[in-house]
């Protein structure tokens, strides 16, 4: 038997042995135990190292709000670090280590740290890290150098590099009440809201449902509390309506009574079920909350308040009553109020020897003087613990006389042997959720607490959350409160249960800080203490927002659940006000830490969405390099064996311009436009006319946005009288959808236009060059496809190899290309007859960097020139604006800064020293590589032409058409490339586009 | 020429997946109507659009938004003010209600390639749904017929309630392999058929 | 966030896209009242309090809505379809436009 573990007694299974290792020793616990309470039962006190000053700590409490015990736990290659040792449940095979100690936790070198503490006081970094003024140090960088240093010393766990395996899940839940919290208000709320029928979700933080029904050692209704929770527990799962979620830490709490929360699903084990995630993340949306939150305890400040050994009193309780552990043989007692007696009977009880109660109230009510008589422990009245004795394990405290008024001890001193020192500084409900929502906290004097307010918009609160802290309270408000939050009338009168022991007086001396020499802790977990409150006062802070970021008090990983109300005690005394004058924080989500895998999950690797064209598996089997442009993934060349990629796109455009090429085009964005008022919509959107468009016609159009600046291009085809294809460029297809849609809902909902997303109904394959009709006809049946037939901009329907086909006669490449759409079902088939067909004129299948090469050579823009700062005349396009009518960006393109010359316009660009032009460089007059300066404009996109056999590039650049002919230079000091350039028109290849009319 | 080639052809594995030791939590399937069309009414043409529907498909929708019904061969469900999806299992469906919708009406929009149609059906298909909408899939709030649309991620989806625990889900076709994956993996843990 | 689509019921603000200010007014196609196009462009009211919003259920039905929201509370009081209401009535731009 472990020497710290009881014989019998507790909710541990003693026929149930668990080992694992922590800092390499290995150890055994009970199913049951958490990894602190199975430590403990081994006698083990040291847990970790503390923050700045390296101070040994042991294991302050028995939940979430511990700030000392924190381990990192170990999975495979992945560490998880600052996991309280307090909330990880052992299981075999579980590998956790300690914090913050080098080279070990007993012999931490670090630990000198504390003996120079007063250099590491509050704003220690902000005072430190200015640097010398003046001398050979002056400036930032040695110090930080120091810094570094400092730093590695400072801190908590350290996070691992080992990618997380893990799995991860999201998951969203809709309920009429959402009980947060199954303490015995919790379980009350659920079980009334579940028998009126309504949805109801009980989320538990802890492994078990019951909160402190499984510590008090009370009874209700003649039945340990225990029994009585898991009664009801087993009656609630007969509920078809009710979801119980254990292991879930509810942690936000947002508009919309939409509520966050972390299941901890297979942390608790070995190994996660088959497709089981490790944590599982709820978004939770409630008509109402219950928030049965309960309450903290709180530590009271004095020296060596920290020393492992020392232990808040409900913990001490809650070690003993659930898992059968004596946190220590011969315990002291520290309270300012009554609960920390009822702890002490249970220790006692356990068999530990309760050496003596030091109460700072000069006087105690007969029920604490009984408790302490049957526990034989010497009850000191009006007295403090003024320090804590022993290195890493308490020995012995000092206990002196006290005055509560002045908050100093007075007569002599007086040592005590213990090895367990219980605390108890009075309780603070636990409102972060409430606050989150938006509550503004309430000081009660009796209880000297924040309490939230009486009720909120979307919640109820009940029991300890309230302040109420006796459990025949939490009952009957959480029975009040489940049937409020279902919607049901309350009863008039509820029979209170019957709860053995009676409770005791839950109102704590105003007590926070015993004032006396010795390092004395306000924040363990980030070592903040009353000295350094005081002194963020004396320099200067008033409000606690600043008192609270200066020390960083409260704002480490256990935000400040323990430190909160005792901070601003000691702020408010400083100041001489009443702590209400001094307010409180506002609690933020999340309420306790939540892995940063349940946040992301599922949506990034092989989980996040992509696009693929009909022909995606062609591309992959034919050699493609695929790109990923947004969420669509495209051929980018199809490289032959040891061919680079400017060999490979060079090859596939010249033999394009040779004989022919295809391109999977299939990602344009297409929008059916569709009703009687279609042509006059379009008339209104693009800059040019479509009214006058015939059925079986395509015309190139052009948007600007209402700013007068382009928006984006493309063709749009005629189908039939009231039925337009519109093409919009791969990039723009949803943010012009979005367009679309919003003037047609917003600004003319008169007009009779409907839009539909079409794009994924229809494979796109162009195909170009001067074979490209020859291959065409060799494989269209149903119709002719030559000049006649099928002249430029020219739409027909046809077949080929049996699949329905339209064709497009139009070109971006510059070539006699077309166009040839068939349902994307159909994509592959058409794809591959159109490849066999071409296989006679040796055609290629070309990629993006073609595509991108051949646009260049013509002069064709695309999002780099339509950039959202260029109008249609800087890109040459001012013969597409209509003088005929309005449409959008009409009223304002015409504005004097859009119209100024000295504009950046867009140009072609010739390499003069044969070497390559790239994207982002400045165009200048004169290099000045010491010092660049004097832009022009800025290159868009640059290739190297197979038809012209240069280096080319389209530029916006100053001046543009005057400058045709002009020498220029790029300067582009990121890439160190340097070089003359000639300045000419953006047509570089067959200006009169004789290619393409055939 | 009829047949499409499946998006999910490669990645599609009929057989058990996931852990399904102890039962299989939902069965997936690809749906492959010949005709997925989008009827959409002009403001004050619903009514008429809806008998028209009706004279094709012999679906009778209530009023309402979201209101569908379903036959052996045809689904029929509402996925905005005035807009239908239907389907059929034979091919040809917007020739036919092209027929059938007057321009005074509404429109017909061909989506039968557009659109890849994934069911979803066993006890615990709420359950995997829930994963990936933020929408209460539960009958009370979900009646079977209806429909709905919403996104996963960036994932456009419209959902018809097929039956007490199935759900035809419509995605583009372009994110359907891409979704497949998602809802195969969300499976995962409930153990999944794919058939 | 939440906001209550009058077809697709409430549904989580991921699924919307905002579109900006529902105070502006769209001068006439044909005008050629540049201080009007400018404030139509330009100009947005940023109160704090009650705000006149357009919103699209971009991840549901896609249609465009007449949101009033308290921009201090996130507190919405009212949606409705646009095209129906087309820009909320009860406080058009009166004030802080050209300041």
């Amino acid at each position: 038997m472990s020497p710290r573990r009881t014989p019998s007694g507790g909710r541990v299974n003693r026929l149930r042995t668990i080992r694992f290792t922590f800092d390499g020793t290995a150890y055994t616990g009970h199913q049951g135990d958490t990894l602190a309470s199975a430590l403990l039962a081994n006698g083990v006190s040291l847990f970790g190292r503390s923050f700045k000053y390296h101070r040994p700590r042991g294991v302050l409490t028995s939940g979430v709000d511990e700030p000392n015990a924190l381990v990192t736990v170990l999975r495979g290659e992945v560490r998880e670090p600052n996991i309280p040792a307090t909330m990880v449940e052992i299981h075999d095979g579980l590998t956790a280590v300690s914090q913050n100690r080098f080279p070990s936790l007993a012999y931490d070198v670090s630990a000198v740290n504390q003996l120079g503490g007063k250099f590491i006081s509050a704003g220690f970094y902000y005072k430190t890290f200015m640097g010398p003024v003046i001398g050979p140090l002056k400036g930032t960088r040695f110090w930080m150098l120091c810094e570094k240093i400092i730093r590695r010393a400072a801190g908590l766990g350290r996070a691992g590099h080992a990618p997380d395996p893990s799995r991860y899940e999201r998951m969203n839940a809709f309920c009429d009440v959402l009980v947060v919290g199954s303490g015995p208000a919790g379980l009350a709320a659920a079980h009334e809201a579940a028998q009126s029928g309504a949805q109801v979700i009980l989320a538990e933080l802890d492994p078990c449902f019951g909160g402190s029904a499984n510590w008090s050692g009370e009874t209700i209704d003649g039945e340990p509390a225990a029994t009585w929770a898991s009664d009801v527990v087993g009656e609630l799962k007969t509920h078809d309506n009710v979801r119980l979620l254990k292991r879930t830490t509810v942690w936000g709490y947002y508009d919309g009574n939409t509520l966050a929360a972390v299941e901890r699903v297979s942390d608790h084990k070995d190994t996660p079920a088959k497709g089981a995630p490790r944590h599982r993340h709820w978004t939770i949306r409630a008509r109402k909350v219950v928030l049965a939150t309960g309450a903290f305890e709180r530590p009271l400040v004095f020296p060596g308040n920290d020393r492992p050994g020392v232990m808040m009193a409900s913990a001490a309780m809650r070690y003993a009553n659930q898992y059968g552990v004596l946190p220590g043989e011969k315990i002291a007692v520290l309270a300012n109020n009554d609960s920390a007696y009822r702890a002490m009977a249970a220790l006692a009880k356990a068999g530990a020897r309760i050496i003596a109660i030091a109460d700072l109230r000069q006087d105690v009510s007969a029920a604490c003087r009984k408790l302490a008589n049957d526990a034989g422990a010497e009850l000191l009245t009006g007295h403090a613990v003024i320090s804590t004795e022993g290195g890493k394990k308490l020995s012995g405290v000092k206990l002196a006389p006290f005055s509560a008024t002045s908050g100093v001890s007075t007569g002599n001193a007086r040592d005590i042997g213990a090895d367990c020192l219980i605390v108890s500084g009075g309780w603070s409900p636990t409102i972060h959720l409430a606050s989150q929502a938006g509550a503004r906290p309430v000081w009660s004097d009796d209880l000297q607490a924040f309490l939230p307010p009486e009720t909120g918009k979307g919640w109820i609160g009940a029991g300890a959350f309230n302040g109420n802290f006796s459990t025949a309270e939490a009952i009957s408000e959480g029975f009040a409160a489940g049937r409020n939050a279902a919607g049901q009338p309350a009863l008039e009168t509820t029979a209170l249960p019957d709860i053995e022991p009676a409770p005791l007086d839950p109102n704590p001396a105003p007590v926070f800080e015993i004032k006396a020499k010795g390092k004395a802790f306000v924040d363990f977990q980030h070592d903040v203490t009353a000295d350094d409150v005081r002194l963020a006062h004396l320099e200067g802070f008033v409000s606690v927002e600043h008192l609270k970021r200066y020390t960083t008090l409260g704002m480490a990983t256990d935000q400040g659940k323990g430190s909160n109300v005792p901070g601003l005690a000691i702020m408010a005394e400083a100041l001489g006000k009443p702590i209400p004058e001094v307010g409180t924080t506002r609690f933020r989500p999340p309420y306790a830490p939540v892995s940063v895998g349940a946040l992301a999950a599922e949506r990034f690797g092989d989980l996040k969405p992509e696009r693929l064209t009909p022909m995606h598996d062609w591309h992959l089997e034919n050699g493609a390099t695929m790109y990923s442009a947004g969420l669509w993934f495209r051929p980018m060349i199809y490289g032959g064996p040891g061919e680079t990629i400017e060999q490979a796109y060079v090859r596939e455009a010249q033999a394009t311009r040779e004989t022919a090429g295809i391109v999977d085009v299939s990602t344009l964005g297409k929008i059916a436009v569709q009703g009687p008022d279609a042509a006059e919509f379009l008339d209104r959107v693009y800059s040019n006319v479509f009214s006058t468009l015939p059925v079986g016609k395509a015309r190139y159009g052009l948007m600007l946005r209402e700013d007068g600046l382009v928006f984006d291009d493309g063709t749009t085809w005629r189908l039939g009288e009231h039925d337009f294809l519109m093409t919009t460029t791969t990039a723009n297809a949803g943010k012009v959808m979005q367009h679309l849609e919003y003037f047609l809902d917003v600004v003319w909902p008169d007009l009779k236009v409907h839009l539909t997303s079409v794009t994924d109904q229809w494979a796109g394959a162009a195909i170009g060059g001067p074979k490209a009709r020859e291959i065409l006809a060799s494989c269209v049946t149903g119709t002719k496809v030559d000049n006649e037939a099928l002249p430029f901009m020219g739409i027909v329907h046809g077949e080929i190899s049996g699949a329905p086909v339209m064709i497009c006669r139009l070109s971006f490449s510059g070539e006699m290309a077309f166009e040839v759409y068939s349902g994307a079902g159909h994509g592959t088939h058409v794809w591959e007859a159109l490849i066999e067909a071409g296989r006679p004129f040796d055609m290629v299948s070309y990629g993006l960097e073609a595509l991108g090469t051949m646009r260049i050579e013509k002069g064709h823009v695309t999002g780099a020139e339509i950039d959202g700062r260029t109008s249609a005349r800087d890109l040459h396009l001012g013969w597409m604006l209509s003088k005929k009518k309005p449409f959008i960006g009409s009223a304002m393109m015409d504005r004097e800064g859009l119209s100024a010359s000295g504009r950046l316009e867009l140009v072609g660009l010739i390499s003069l020293d044969n070497r390559p032009l790239s994207g982002g460089a400045h165009i200048v007059e004169e290099v000045d590589a010491a010092n660049p300066h004097g832009s022009l404009g800025h290159i868009t996109a640059a290739c190297f032409s197979p038809a012209l056999g240069k280096y080319i590039a389209l530029a916006l650049v100053s001046g543009g058409k005057a400058r045709y002919g002009k020498r220029a230079h790029i300067s582009d000091p990121l890439r160190n490339r340097f070089g003359p350039v000639e300045i000419v028109s953006h047509h570089f290849f067959d200006p009169e586009g004789k290619r393409m009319h055939g | 020429m009829g047949e499409q080639l499946s998006p999910l052809e490669p990645i599609f594995r009929p057989g058990s997946h996931g852990n399904f030791v102890d039962g299989v939590g939902v069965t997936l399937s690809e749906i492959a109507p010949g005709s997925i069309v989008q009827l959409a009414a002009w403001p004050g043409e619903e009514k008429k659009l809806m008998a028209a529907i009706g004279s094709v498909t012999g679906l009778k929708l209530a009023d309402g938004a979201g209101a569908g019904a379903s036959s052996d061969r045809y689904a029929a469900f509402g996925f905005a003010p005035g807009k239908f999806l239907v389907s059929d299992a034979s091919e040809g469906l917007a020739t036919t209600f092209a027929g059938k919708v007057a321009a005074a009406t509404g429109t017909v929009t061909d989506l039968s390639h557009g659109r890849t149609a994934i069911r979803i059906a066993g006890p615990r298909s709420e359950w995997v749904l829930a994963k990936l909408f933020a929408v209460d899939f539960s009958l009370p709030a979900f009646s079977v017929g209806s429909g709905i649309s919403t996104t996963h991620h960036d994932v456009f989806t419209q959902i018809q309630r097929s039956g007490p625990d199935s759900f035809d889900l419509y995605v583009f076709r372009s994110f359907a392999r891409s979704f497949w994956k998602m809802l195969c993996h969300a499976s995962d843990e409930v153990g999944y058929e794919v058939r | 966030m939440l906001i209550t689509c009058p077809y697709c019921g409430p549904r989580d603000v991921s699924e919307f896209a905002y579109q900006g200010d529902g105070n502006r007014t769209r001068p006439d196609p044909a005008s050629t009242d540049s201080e009007a196009w400018n404030a139509y462009v330009y100009d947005r009211l940023n109160p704090a309090g009650i705000h006149n919003e357009i919103w699209q259920h971009a991840g549901g039905c896609r249609v465009h809505l007449a949101v009033v929201r308290d921009t201090l509370t996130h507190e919405i009081s009212s949606v409705r379809f646009a095209r129906e209401h087309g820009t909320p009535t009860h406080s058009r731009r009166n004030h802080g436009a050209k300041a």
